[in-house]
């Protein structure tokens, strides 16, 4: 077993209110993400998973206010001050948000984008920077890469931007841990097979750590080592994959394989 | 992008041609007879018939619409009842004192507006961000008049520090010849800094007083859309790529939160004309504001009518151009 | 309620009852010339000094509330009920009657506001009527934008369909049932909109149109006080400018407070 590269510790915290009351919304969340492969986050709509990765980053909604519990990536507490983040964002964790067109400035191009990360990180001049952009569109299966470089995020479409923006968060930011926030909700069903698939081909030449955060059971029985289930805002379990989709432990783990009826597809498919 | 472009004009057209009308039929409706104005007390009734054949008063009133769209059209406003120039004349007469003054006091509010509401909007629910709400909260209640008034009694009364309010130059000072009627650029083409020296210390308070009146609802467009800018998805995956504050702040949220002040920068240009009135009164600047309030005073109606008609008419075209500027600068519009 | 709405409706208040008590009692006389000497520096029986005939300051500052924010409140009241019902008309039926009231609007539009009024008011005449009904003029473009997109937003919304299907004429369910829903931004806008027409009465008096020239209205009094500034008696235009800032002041905060409760954003 490959040592953890992200664990949450005991993370607790709430929502304040513009009266000072402190709503909580995650309890003694802890789980740990295992290096090289890709862990599932899953759990239904509120029930705090995305709250917990952005934690991770630290850009977290500004009304959120943690009570307890710590953020270890490789030896570091994240959530213990900002100069604990130094050097991680865009460098040694990064992020795929959800609406990829919303998640790009409207008045830049993408290309123009993806350089200036470049530079922000590696230096050196717009032109190289804006060369490697066009590269990591092209990497991502986006055809006519140097075009599209000159379009801005309105003129791509709904997969297309998530590529763009899978270009960014893994070839342009070069991380050790990705974070993929529902990164194919709201997409197309061909087109979510094709961006996982994209995903998952990444992970495997790279030697990434992914931690994918979904409600689509489909998608981690497919791609994912390990799953953490998430309800409430407490972490209801957590085990690798195959554990989980044959013998589940929990009531709540149970319910949610039935209602997406997987558990017999992953019978079938593991006997 | 010609077709958009083709389109505004369209809808330009309809408009101005309306303005014009409103303006012709206010003014003969209410104006009272305009022969009266011409004619000698001691007229007799052939002398003022004679008159009124003259002004084409005595055609049929479409016939005098139609022939007062053809004279707009030539850009031809009549005749001054008092200057005796044709009014078109004395309106580009005017014209570049009102913009020198306009411009300056516009660019200058701008630019302070700009800067407080970024401030405000960064530093939300801080001190500064009240500070900067109060402030522009006064600016925005005060009349521009009782505000250049103030500034006369700080500066010039009380300290002595800017001249009083009469006009462009000293009064003993002869204005040099207009090449671009600008003061300030004319003066630098004949290379008379002096003189330069004198018009740049005059147009302070006034175009103090005007950058006064538009930083404040300036500075209140840009800090509401700076704040929406800061808290939208695309900031949010700057600060997870690692952008740090100031890169934030000035180059990937202002670009954004500027859009709608362009537009409200455009919809002040186009009202200069208006405010010019109020604040060339004060300051006794010989600008189209002053020629306007003459023109009331002394029932001018044909410059009334000229300048009502010229006023609509550039608002028309800054708001053109604004609608034309911003369709260049947010990408989302060009498609469109 | 937000403080800046409790701290606007106080201020209106106030001025509102200065306005009712100027009716039966100010200080001194606020038309006579005279009841003092000229330009009596603030202070003793003439609180806020006394301008260039005499006048009482104070006296003629409270009388003078009854115009400002009479005139205001007025034009403003005209210009929401015929703005709203060309805009519910526009918005509503659409077609021609939206064409027709929508290009009407803009060509009214590209007045600019106080130029309008001067036009308007040097034509048609002085008096507090008058340029009531010109204000509401210069407002009521607005108006009837903002309740047409309104209405035109919530035309197909399943309420209305519902008032439709049940037998309601087609004006009955513009006005009876879709107005009224619409009415959370036209509020916010009213206050924004007395705010504006308090500065074109006062821009109006300053340039001394519409009102006698006796009348103690605001903008009037600061024109009179033009020359005592020169000469250093700044308190003749200097307190009907702070009069006219805290009533429009007071506008302008209680429109910010109804637009963020009118905004379904709620920042």
């Amino acid at each position: 077993m490959s040592p953890p590269l992200l664990e949450i510790e005991g993370l607790s915290g709430g929502f304040r209110a513009s009266d000072g009351t402190l709503t909580p919304v995650l309890h003694d969340v802890s789980f740990a993400v295992p290096a090289g492969a890709i862990t599932a986050l899953v759990g239904e709509t509120g029930s705090g998973k995305s709250l917990t990765a952005l934690c991770v980053l630290g850009i977290q909604p500004p009304a959120f206010r943690r009570s307890a519990g710590r953020i270890l990536f490789a030896g570091r507490d994240l959530a213990a001050g900002p100069e604990a983040m130094r050097g991680i964002r865009g460098r040694r964790i990064s992020i795929v948000f959800q609406d990829a067109r919303a998640a790009m400035n409207p008045v830049f191009t993408v290309g123009r984008q993806l350089a200036d990360v470049h530079r922000l990180h590696h230096g050196g001049s717009a032109r190289a920077a804006m060369r490697r952009a066009v590269e990591a569109l092209r990497a991502v299966s986006i055809p006519e890469p140097e075009r599209r470089a000159r379009g801005y995020p309105h003129e791509f479409s709904g997969g297309m931007a998530q590529r763009a923006m899978i270009a960014l968060a893994v070839l342009v930011c070069e991380p050790e841990l990705v974070i993929l926030d529902e990164p194919t909700t709201g997409l197309d069903v061909t087109i979510q097979a094709a961006i996982m698939e994209l995903i998952a081909a990444l992970v495997e030449e790279r030697g990434l750590t992914a931690l994918l955060i979904t409600h689509d059971l489909g998608v981690v029985a497919a791609n994912c080592a390990d799953v953490v289930v998430m309800r409430a805002g407490r972490v209801v379990e957590a085990a690798g994959t195959e554990a989980i989709f044959t013998h589940p432990r929990e009531a709540y783990t149970r319910a949610l394989l039935e209602a997406s009826r997987l558990g017999e597809a992953a019978e079938a498919v593991v006997a | 992008m010609t077709g958009m472009i083709l389109r505004r004009l369209l809808w330009a057209l309809p408009v101005a041609l309306g303005v014009v009308s409103i303006t012709f039929f206010t003014a003969r409706l209410f104006g009272g007879d305009p022969t009266e104005l011409y004619a000698p007390p001691e007229a007799t009734d052939e002398l003022r018939a004679a008159i009124r054949e003259r002004l084409g008063l005595a055609d049929p009133l479409w016939l005098q619409y139609l022939r007062y769209l053809g004279a707009v059209a030539r850009l031809d406003f009549g005749t001054s009842f008092s200057t005796n120039q044709a009014v078109a004349t004395d309106l580009t007469e005017r014209l570049p004192a009102t913009l020198e003054l306009g411009l300056t006091g516009l660019l200058a509010g701008a630019g302070i507006g700009i800067v407080l509401g970024v401030l405000a909007a960064v530093a939300r629910e801080r001190v500064p961000d009240f500070l900067v709400r109060g402030l522009t909260l006064a600016g925005m209640a005060l009349p521009q008049f009782w505000i250049g008034l103030v500034l006369i009694w700080i500066f010039f009364v009380t300290l002595g520090w800017f001249p009083g309010p009469v006009g462009r130059l000293p009064i003993e000072v002869t204005p040099p010849r207009p090449i671009t009627g600008f003061m300030l650029v004319d003066l630098a083409l004949l290379g008379d800094w002096a003189t330069w020296r004198l018009a740049a210390w005059h147009l302070a308070l006034p175009a103090t007083t005007l950058a006064v009146a538009t930083m404040a609802p300036i500075a209140r467009v840009t800090r509401a859309s700076m704040v929406e800018a800061l808290q939208s998805d695309y900031v949010r995956t700057a600060v997870a790529m690692g952008f740090g504050r100031r890169a934030l702040w000035f180059r990937l949220a202002l670009r954004n939160a500027l859009l709608p002040v362009v537009t409200l920068i455009g919809v002040l240009a186009g009202n200069v004309l208006g405010g010019a009135v109020l604040l060339e009164s004060v300051f006794g600047w010989p600008g189209l504001g002053q020629y306007a309030l003459q023109a009331i005073e002394g029932s001018d109606f044909a410059a009334l009518q000229g300048f009502t008609v010229y006023a609509a008419l550039l608002y028309v075209v800054t708001f053109l151009a604004v609608d034309l500027l911003y369709t260049l600068i947010d990408p989302r519009m060009r498609g469109a | 309620m937000s403080a800046s709405m409790r701290i606007g409706l106080a201020i209106l208040m106030a001025y509102l009852l200065v306005a009712l008590v100027s009716l039966v009692w100010t200080p001194h006389d606020p038309l006579s010339p005279g009841v003092g000497d000229s330009f009596l520096p603030p202070g003793g029986e003439f609180p806020l000094g006394t301008d260039r005939i005499g006048s009482d300051v104070l006296s003629r500052l409270m009388a003078g509330t009854r115009y400002n924010l009479g005139i205001a409140l007025a034009a403003v009241a005209v210009a929401l009920v015929v703005g709203s019902v060309l805009g519910v008309l526009a918005g509503y039926y659409g077609g021609a009657t939206d064409v027709v009231v929508s290009r009407s609007v803009e060509v009214f539009q590209a007045f600019p506001g106080v130029l309008f009024a001067m036009l308007v008011v040097k034509a048609v005449g002085p008096g507090v009527l008058n340029i009531v009904l010109v204000l509401a003029f210069i407002g009521i473009p607005d108006y009837a934008r903002l309740a047409r997109a309104e209405v035109r937003s919530r035309r197909a919304w399943p309420y209305a369909e519902a008032a439709r299907m049940v037998g309601n004429r087609s004006w009955q369910v513009a006005f009876r049932h879709l107005l009224p829903n619409s009415m959370g931004p036209l509020l916010a806008f009213t206050s924004i909109n007395a705010a504006f027409a308090s500065l074109v009465t006062a821009s109006l008096g300053f340039l001394g149109l519409g009102l006698g020239p006796n009348t103690p209205e605001w903008g009037n009094m600061i024109a009179r006080g033009q020359d005592g500034v020169m000469t250093g008696e700044w308190w003749v235009s200097f307190f009907p400018g702070l009069a006219i800032l805290g009533m429009t002041g007071a506008f302008y905060l209680l429109g910010d407070a109804l637009s963020d409760l009118a905004d379904p954003r709620r920042r």
